[in-house]
């Protein structure tokens, strides 16, 4: 790996993660370094551990064996509530469908990490509000997410992804659910955000050209990173 | 704590019918379960002997007073089988409402807070009304009441609600602990669980006391006392349990290989798949007959006696009293009972829905998914009943040999009372066709 | 750039061994359906120039009872450029398709290593599609080139996707090209 020379500290490191599923080995022996900063693609066929390794990094699961490290800490070893905290904080995730909660309007949905963090409500409104506009979905807070089309519907959970201004943001097949022109408009608003803001982003993805929008792409195959690294 | 609050509060305003239906169900156990508590509380407050207006005489004996208190103690079995049954509707939908909680940031505490905070208020509800209707109730009947008696219901009236937010708060434990609740589609079957097996070794241990004591004297005493019906009925009740998780799987997988028709081939896989599920619904029922089948026996011999002996020392209407009193509960918990399973197997169905719906449309008759549906309740439940009637019968067999030789005939009607437990069982599923038909159609398909 | 593959496909057809021009014709068309059919004279003279490249040479003549027929051989030159040839990244453009499909086909037949390729054709295209798609997102970009940027991406993806499946494939590939 051509990391070591760079001297640049990464931002989020796993190291020989392993992880099974009952039976199934979902990941073996995984390891990959992701730099403050960067948008990094990681692709596979279905059933090559991709989304394990997204849960695994962002401290939604624990690995079997192997570190996960984040900012010079173990993460695979913190308790759970600093793990809700880190994600309440510092964490954005973004998956396929299903993380917005039916009951709460676009706007309240994306103030929750805002309200969960103990945030007066008119302020974590007031945020998302932003959020909500900057992603173009202004007129739509008082809708709930059965009331929005899917491509409406990711921009609401990338507005909650992003809200606290987070360092990493996870998203596991983004744009699964859209078509292309939506598609587009999430991973442009998506990228733009994160370069302004220095954020990193970790996408998964079997579209190559969704995984086009990141700065580096790894390959897992089986549950284990490719050799063969491309990028910047 | 303010934010959980109106995080709960925001969430139950944007919920949809089903939550509604969880609470007032919730509401309406926790009313129940508040009603037998304060009737327990003011009977546990009489002092004494006293002349009661109320019950003929079966209340003015302090030793028969026990016998009411455990009665009533019996009969918050399966009001609390009830509210369990409850708390799983529209469980699969709360259940991801917390994992998302818990992806955006929520911490555990902070989710069982608001979970808590749900069910506390529904049983708040229910237990109110149940002490509004209850008080003048009691002012009617016991013009001053002892102050004990208030207290009693005070605590019964406040303790409901707080245990229900407290138990609400640990059945989620598994749920909270992880955010990815609703991903991960294969949840292992779980066991009985640890609390299961605690009371079962529980009741083992206090059988084994109840039989040395036996052995060492004291006989009838003992044996012939409302404990130890009680503990044996509760132990046998749960080994129907056990047997009951035992046998789904044993006959899951052997009817599966050997299943000939569909709807049998359907219910069976679901039972193989998981066990403990039908066992869990079916608890309540199977002690309900255990217990159901003793009594009747008991009844059986104990009018025999009355109505054939020498003078007793209280009046026939005393002991028929108390046993109608006690068939009455009887049939109050096999009617919360069945309400339960009612519940249990609506929900059951209105959360596999899509499933259905996608077989529906797939060629899969309606017909057959009905009887599929009736079979997952049948099979299951037919051994454990067997078993839970057998063993009612046992109960009264061996109180009727302790009491006297001479006791008569042995009653046949016990024999048909886990017949018609188990038909009652049947026709309970069965109210939930209608919502079959209702479930099945392809618009079901849609919804993500 | 046609032209020059239609002499390392025909070097790569010679290297199961000798065969003469009417045999190699046969076996182009069979083997590329999409490609345009070569004419005779085509392959003669392509053979033609090999040998004088000193990438072929001939084998000596055949008379199976019939007209007498030249029988052509690759050379370890012509070999080593073949070799060469099959490693070599084509440009990311649209419609590479054939090209990559004859790399690959080449690959199997002379024994190289199309797994290799594949992934460094593969890493090609995706840094094309990087450059591609930071053009497309450029604020201020003009319709016309998001829509020409579109246009690329696609077909790159498409040939990204073929790559895909054809390296998960490889093993039954090589089996049915290797008899012939």
């Amino acid at each position: 790996m051509s990391n070591e020379e760079d001297g640049a500290v990464p931002l989020l490191a796993a190291r020989d993660l392993v992880k099974a599923h009952g039976r199934n080995e979902a990941l073996r022996g995984a390891t990959v370094e992701l730099r403050p900063g960067e948008i990094l693609a990681v692709t596979g066929a279905s059933g090559s551990g991709k989304s394990t390794l997204l849960h695994c990094l962002a401290g939604i699961v624990r690995p079997d064996s192997g570190a996960v490290t984040y900012g010079g800490e173990r993460l695979d070893r913190l308790p759970e509530r600093r793990l809700s905290e880190l994600r309440r904080t510092e964490f954005g995730v973004v998956f396929q469908f299903g993380q917005l909660i039916p009951e709460l309007t676009a706007l309240d949905n994306v103030a929750l990490p805002l309200l969960l963090g103990g945030a007066r409500r008119q302020e974590a409104q007031a945020s998302a509000g932003e959020w909500l506009e900057r992603f173009g979905v202004r007129g739509q807070e008082e809708l709930r997410p059965g009331e929005m089309s899917g491509g409406q519907a990711q921009r609401v959970a990338l507005a909650r992804a992003l809200v606290t201004g987070p360092k990493v943001v996870f998203a596991d097949e983004p744009t699964g659910a859209l078509d292309s022109l939506a598609s587009e408009q999430v991973m442009s608003a998506l990228t733009h955000t994160a370069r302004e803001s220095g954020t990193a982003v970790l996408l998964i993805t079997h579209d190559a050209q969704v995984a086009a929008y990141a700065d580096r792409e790894v390959r897992l195959a089986d549950g284990a990173v490719l050799p063969l690294e491309v990028g910047v | 704590m303010s934010a959980d609050l109106r995080l709960a509060w925001l969430l139950t305003r944007g919920s949809d019918r089903r939550e509604w239906w969880r609470v007032a169900l919730t509401a309406v156990g926790a009313a129940l379960a508040t009603g037998i508590g304060l009737a327990f509380a003011t009977v546990a407050s009489i002092r004494g002997r006293y002349s009661v207006s109320v019950g003929s005489g079966l209340l003015d004996d302090a030793s028969d007073r026990q016998g009411v208190m455990i009665t009533l103690l019996m009969l918050l079995v399966p009001v609390l089988g009830f509210l369990g049954q409850c708390a799983r509707v529209g469980a699969v939908h709360r259940d991801r409402r917390l994992a998302a909680l818990r992806l955006a940031g929520a911490t555990p505490a902070q989710v069982r807070r608001i979970a808590a905070l749900e069910a506390g208020l529904a049983c708040l509800t229910g237990s109110t009304l149940a002490t509004a209707v209850s008080v003048p109730l009691l002012l009617s009947l016991w013009q001053h009441p002892e102050p004990l008696a208030w207290v009693g219901m005070a605590l019964v009236a406040v303790a409901v609600p707080v245990l229900g937010a407290a138990v609400s708060a640990l059945a989620l434990r598994r749920v909270v602990a992880s955010p990815l609740g609703w991903v991960r589609r294969v949840r292992p079957t779980r066991g009985p669980g640890r609390v299961f097996g605690a009371l079962t070794v529980l009741l083992v241990v206090l059988a084994a006391y109840v039989g040395l004591n036996m052995y060492r004297g004291n006989r009838l005493g003992v044996a012939l006392g409302p404990l130890t019906v009680f503990a044996t009925s509760l132990l046998l009740g749960v080994a129907a349990v056990w047997l009951a998780g035992w046998s789904s799987r044993r006959l899951g997988t052997a009817l599966a290989a050997r299943a000939q028709r569909p709807a049998l081939l359907i219910a069976a896989e679901r039972l193989r798949d998981d066990p403990w599920a039908t066992a869990r619904t079916h608890a309540a029922v199977l002690l309900v007959t255990v217990v159901g089948t003793a009594f009747a026996g008991i009844r059986a011999v104990m009018l025999h006696i009355v109505n054939g002996t020498t003078p007793l020392s209280e009046t026939n209407a005393y002991y028929t009293t108390g046993l109608d009193l006690t068939a009455a509960a009887i049939l109050l918990a096999l009617a919360l009972t069945l309400s339960a399973l009612a519940v249990g197997t609506a929900e059951s169905l209105a959360s596999r829905r899509r499933g259905l719906a996608a077989q529906a449309a797939a060629g899969v008759p309606q017909s057959v998914l009905g009887r599929a549906l009736l079979l997952e309740t049948a099979l299951p439940l037919a051994p454990a009943v067997l078993l839970a009637g057998a063993g009612g019968t046992a109960i009264y067999v061996g109180w009727a040999e302790l009491i006297d030789d001479a006791v008569g005939p042995v009653p046949l009607l016990p024999v048909l009372v886990p017949v018609a437990v188990y038909a009652a069982c049947l026709l309970a599923a069965a109210m939930s066709l209608p919502l079959l038909r209702r479930s099945v159609r392809p618009a079901e398909l849609r919804y993500a | 750039m046609i032209a020059m593959s239609t002499r390392h496909i025909l070097l790569g057809l010679l290297a199961t061994g000798p065969s003469h021009g009417y045999d190699l014709k046969r076996r182009h068309d069979e083997r590329f359906p999409r490609a345009r059919p070569l004419a005779y004279g085509q392959v003669y003279t392509t053979l033609q120039r090999l040998v004088r490249d000193g990438l072929a040479e001939v084998d000596g003549t055949d008379s199976d009872g019939g007209p007498e027929r030249t029988m052509y051989r690759a050379t370890d030159d012509g070999a080593r450029e073949l070799a060469q040839w099959a490693c070599e990244i084509a440009p990311p453009a649209p419609f590479v398709t054939n090209e990559i499909f004859a790399k690959v086909v080449v690959s199997i037949l002379s024994g190289g290593d199309p797994d290799a390729y594949l992934l460094a054709q593969r890493a090609a295209h995706m840094t094309r599609m990087r450059e591609l798609t930071a053009l497309k997102t450029t604020p201020g970009a003009d319709l016309a080139s998001v829509l020409s940027a579109d246009y690329a991406l696609n077909h790159l993806d498409a040939d990204l996707r073929w790559m895909t499946t054809t390296a998960a494939r490889l093993t039954t590939l090589t089996a049915e090209v290797d008899p012939a």
